[in-house]
């Protein structure tokens, strides 16, 4: 039995490097997973933490170290071999076939082959196997060739592994029209079925609402406590405070600090450790100077076939002012987010940006100085494009860069040199593909094209989901910079920290429909959650009539007075708690 | 494009997120090195080719050589051979640059076929028409009437696309055969040459032939059309209209965000596919073979789409792609008909030798028909789910937006 050579050590790796042309991405890493215990892997975008978990899953070899699974000596050479050898990585952009069902997922792809130390081969002769892997008892192992599709068995495994695990996954419905929280699970289901030993989780809350994180963490403590080790990749402190055993800190390819105890130590150094200068976590919001309603958006009514759609949504926005829309996802942000930037046609109301009516025209939206960072980056870039031709996207046409209807190559070039690096954009080649640039430049790219020039209005929708310190902060700050230069923000968002971050006010969405409205110092994770649950849905009918109207008018300047103080709060407030508060006061 | 892939690390800053997350990094490569990687691959696919082709004609019992020397005289070995491939190449080039419009805003047509077949009417009736005009004037309202004609033919399946989504393949490829049909009712009943046994029109009017450039080949002056066309087609694809179709096929949700209207790019595309598919049967007509015949399409229509992918949708690139199956043609049926060798083999071989390419190209193809595929796909989504993709707007159904919102798009500023 292999697991006795050391049965407190899940997976080890000495010494690991790994360049990409002259970029060292990893440089004599040293990182040890205990059976049993969940390991956070912390740091910044392009520290090295994917880099390392794809090295574990065997998606990359190492250019030298060693690694050893479960007391083996393990060199995967694809993905492939390190899932038949227990390991699972479960990755941002999930890997299930979307127009299958989670059945028929659960059979596509298990792994055939086993590779040394796979728990089949390992484990024959000894008798300790549930002892020491339990897991590996969960899925149904590999079937004899020729494999045929036994709908009703996989049907039952994802019944069972769903019972087992208290999850509500559907084992028949096409995993297309699943939330991601549940495609999630499925995922996590599907490679406990694989015969997982060991999961690689790589920032799974970045696109989760607060319930769905808790759900997910309470996912993860319970595999652990079933012997299921972890590998937990994420940036946000709060919700590793509450998970991990001990936590390994990367910061440009090296190890910072190594297996720390987590219980005990603080955050706010841990924060440090990561970025390096904890003035990024900095928030300095601007004070509220209100000036003109400068977005108008009365009445709005959208019928929708999945969700809520919008139900009389009136919201108005001064210039200078930022409006946090919050809500959990699924409850009218999307549609929000469309029918104020002109993109869909609302049923009734209409949407006003310095008085012109843009209610479904994206083009007049964009003329009177409309400005979009939608959530989906796929959807505001084209990937295929250079940096050069994304940034002129909305100003083809302009004298500047084209004569006569051609455009002017050299003038367009210079142009996006000049932008990325105004933005910080990196690397800030015109010639680039958008495709190549990462998950935080591809957003510096995208707010460089949409706010190149100040907008009238802003509505940014997760502008900083998913992007490290550096990243978010740089876009934040460019949030700010559009309300302080008397833009109207509207920041849509199920993420409550970002929302307390970056608004003066805030917006509840639920089911449709607004259901409270408060400054930002009135915002506690209590009400909010209460309010986001839906708990307050009858009270949409007795608001007071200024806040039935949307905040504008005398509603937001009676706000006007509150956030003046919270904007002093903001720069008071401690460095380190931006990074650590939210939902989960009292862990630092 | 040579590119400094790594960024700046840090620049003082401690985040490397330029450098993204390690693997995303471009590898570093000199054009230098991607050029003779490009030149080897290159090669190395036309020999397995070649060699493919070898084996299969020493299996039927004939001279791998022999035939390949048969295919390389006929294609460039003397004036003539020069002029067929140019002739055959011509029209080929044309459909091209017309379907690489539609490719690259994510429109595939396969109905220049059809278009062709119209453009080639269009064009004899415009002779009768003519046929006492001065050539200088007769010529290009031939063409122009090609041209019209080929649009004409792809009006209803473009109009059905861009208001009811109905899918191009299937509309287009059906119009290929009402063309087809048509074709042989016109030669077989108004339009039969008298005597003729096999069904062909009359000699098309005096004034609309385009004479022959180069004495004893059948190189006629349409060709020059071409070298019009590629110009063209290079002004396209940097003017700031190509850049919004380019857009469009790219990300049709970015476009919709935009204000850029969807319906308009995907009429537009699929008119233009079809005009210069019509121009091509104008130089089939009245340049190459003067009359009327029930295959005088040929498979120029299904070739063209060939060279516009084969071509990565570039106008150089249709070029070379236009000559490379012209030769092959022209050479193919040269090899047939001094070696004996049968036709089919010889389009096997000519098939061999495109796959050669194809595979050398594969990943600009695979760029291309990314596109277009997505979109085909985003089209049968939306039919369906209308009510959905309308409110989705900017992060749902990517086509429902500009396609499945009610109403016009170009209209909701009245709104």
């Amino acid at each position: 039995m292999s697991g006795d050579t050391n049965p407190a050590v899940a997976f080890e790796a000495r010494g690991v490097s790994r360049r990409f042309g002259a970029t060292v991405a990893l440089d004599d890493v040293d990182f040890d997973l205990r059976a049993g215990e969940i390991h956070a892997l912390v740091g910044e975008n392009g520290a090295g933490k994917t880099t390392l978990a794809k090295i574990v899953a065997g998606a990359l070899r190492p250019d030298s170290g060693t690694l050893r699974l479960f007391g083996e000596p393990y060199n995967p050479r694809r993905r492939s071999e390190g899932s038949a050898a227990g390991v699972a990585h479960v990755r941002q952009q999930l890997s299930l076939v979307r127009g299958l069902t989670v059945a028929q997922n659960i059979e596509l792809g298990r792994p055939r082959r086993q590779v040394a130390g796979a728990p089949e081969e390992t484990a024959a002769p000894g008798d300790g196997e549930d002892a020491s892997l339990p897991a590996a008892g969960r899925g149904a192992g590999r079937r004899p060739w020729p494999r045929t599709f036994n709908a009703k068995a996989a049907r039952a495994e994802v019944e069972r592994l769903a019972a087992e695990l208290d999850l509500s996954v559907p084992p028949d419905e096409l995993v297309d029209g699943l939330p991601l929280a549940v495609r999630q699970q499925a995922e996590i289901l599907i490679s406990l079925a694989w015969g997982a030993r060991l999961l690689i989780l790589d920032e799974p809350s970045s696109a989760l609402g607060p319930l769905e994180t808790e759900a997910l963490i309470e996912l993860c403590l319970r595999l652990r406590s079933e012997g299921t080790p972890i590998i937990y990749i994420s940036h946000r402190l709060p919700e590793l405070a509450e998970l991990a055993d001990r936590l390994t800190v990367l910061r440009q390819g090296r190890v910072v600090t190594a297996g720390e105890e987590v219980a005990g130590s603080d955050l706010r150094r841990i924060a440090e450790l990561m970025v390096g200068d904890l003035s990024l976590l900095e928030v300095r919001r601007p004070d509220l100077e209100l000036g003109d309603v400068r977005l108008e958006a009365d009445g709005l009514h959208l019928a929708a076939e999945h969700g809520p759609g919008l139900r009389d949504v009136s919201l108005r926005v001064r210039a200078g002012e930022i409006v946090g829309v919050v809500g959990v996802a699924g409850n009218g942000q999307e549609e929000l987010a469309s029918v104020l930037t002109g993109q869909a046609t609302p049923d009734g109301g209409t949407v006003r940006i310095d008085g012109t009516d843009v209610t479904g025209s994206p083009g007049t939206a964009i003329a009177t100085g409309m400005a979009l960072l939608p959530e989906d980056r796929t959807a505001g870039l084209a990937a295929g494009f250079t940096l050069a031709d994304n940034l002129i996207a909305r100003r083809v046409s302009d004298a500047e860069f084209a004569r006569f209807g051609v455009r002017l190559r050299a003038s367009v070039r210079r142009h996006a040199r000049a932008l990325a690096q105004r933005f910080d954009v990196r690397p800030p080649e015109p010639a680039l593909r958008a495709a190549s640039l990462s998950g935080g430049n591809q957003q510096k790219l995208m707010a460089a094209r949409e706010m190149e020039r100040d907008p009238a209005v802003l509505v940014a929708a997760g502008p900083t989901k998913g992007l490290d310190p550096h990243a978010g902060r740089a876009i934040r700050d460019r949030c700010f910079e559009a309300a302080a230069r008397g833009g109207a923000v509207v920041i849509i968002s199920a993420d409550l920290d970002e929302v307390a971050d970056l608004s003066h006010r805030v917006v509840v969405l639920s089911g449709g429909r607004v259901t409270d409205r408060f400054g930002v110092e009135e915002m506690t994770s209590a009400r909010l959650g209460a309010v986001m649950a839906g708990l307050h849905w009858d009270r949409s009918g007795e608001r007071e009539p200024e806040e039935a109207t949307g905040g504008g008018g005398d509603g937001s300047s009676a706000d006007s007075g509150a956030p003046q103080d919270d904007g002093e709060g903001a720069t008071g407030r401690h460095p380190g708690e931006a990074a650590t508060r939210g939902g989960k006061e009292g862990t630092s | 494009m040579s590119v400094t892939a790594e960024g700046p690390p840090g620049g003082g800053a401690p985040g490397t997120s330029g450098a993204g997350d390690g693997t995303r990094v471009p590898r570093a490569d000199t054009s230098f090195e991607r050029a003779t990687i490009g030149l080897g691959t290159s090669l190395l696919a036309v020999l397995v080719a070649l060699g493919l082709g070898a084996i299969i004609l020493a299996g039927s019992g004939d001279n791998p050589l022999t035939a390949y020397g048969a295919i390389l005289a006929g294609s460039f070995g003397d004036s003539f051979a020069i002029g067929e491939t140019l002739a055959r190449a011509a029209p080929l080039a044309i459909v091209g640059i017309g379907a690489a419009v539609a490719l690259r805003a994510g429109v595939i047509t396969i109905g220049a076929q059809g278009q062709l077949i119209a453009g080639s009417i269009g064009t004899l009736v415009a002779g009768f028409v003519l046929r006492d005009a001065p050539p200088a004037a007769a010529i290009p309202l031939a063409a122009l009437a090609g041209a019209v004609f080929g649009m004409v033919w792809v009006l209803v399946p473009a109009l059905l696309r861009a208001r009811l989504n109905v899918n191009e393949i299937l509309s287009t490829l059906l119009f290929n055969e009402f063309a087809f049909l048509l074709l042989g009712y016109l030669l077989n009943g108004p339009l039969k040459e008298p005597a003729a046994i096999t069904p062909k029109s009359d000699p098309l009017a005096d004034s609309v032939i385009l004479g022959d450039l180069v004495a004893s080949t059948r190189l006629h002056a349409g060709v020059l059309a071409v070298v019009v066309m590629v110009a063209l087609f290079g002004l396209w694809t940097r003017s700031t209209m190509g850049y919004r179709y380019d857009l469009f096929g790219e990300n049709p949700r970015l476009a919709h965000s935009l204000g850029i209207p969807g319906r308009r790019i995907i009429l537009n595309s699929l008119l233009i596919s079809g005009a210069l598919a019509g121009l091509a049967g104008w130089l089939q007509a009245a340049g190459l073979l003067g009359r009327l015949y029930v295959d005088i399409a040929e498979e120029i229509g299904f070739f063209g789409l060939v060279v516009a992918m084969l071509g990565g949708a570039r106008p150089l690139g249709i070029l070379a792609a236009a000559l490379l199956v012209g030769a092959l043609q022209a050479g193919g049926l040269h090899m047939q008909a001094t070696e004996g060798i049968p036709a089919s083999l010889s389009d096997v071989i000519q098939a061999l030798i495109l796959l050669g390419f194809a595979v050398r190209y594969a990943p600009q193809i695979a760029a291309i028909f990314r596109r277009a595929v997505r979109s085909v796909g985003e089209t049968l989504g939306p039919v369906v789910r209308h009510r959905g993709a309308r409110t989705a707007g900017g992060t749902g159904g990517p086509r429902g937006g500009p396609a499945g919102a009610g109403g016009d798009p170009d209209g909701h500023g009245e709104s």
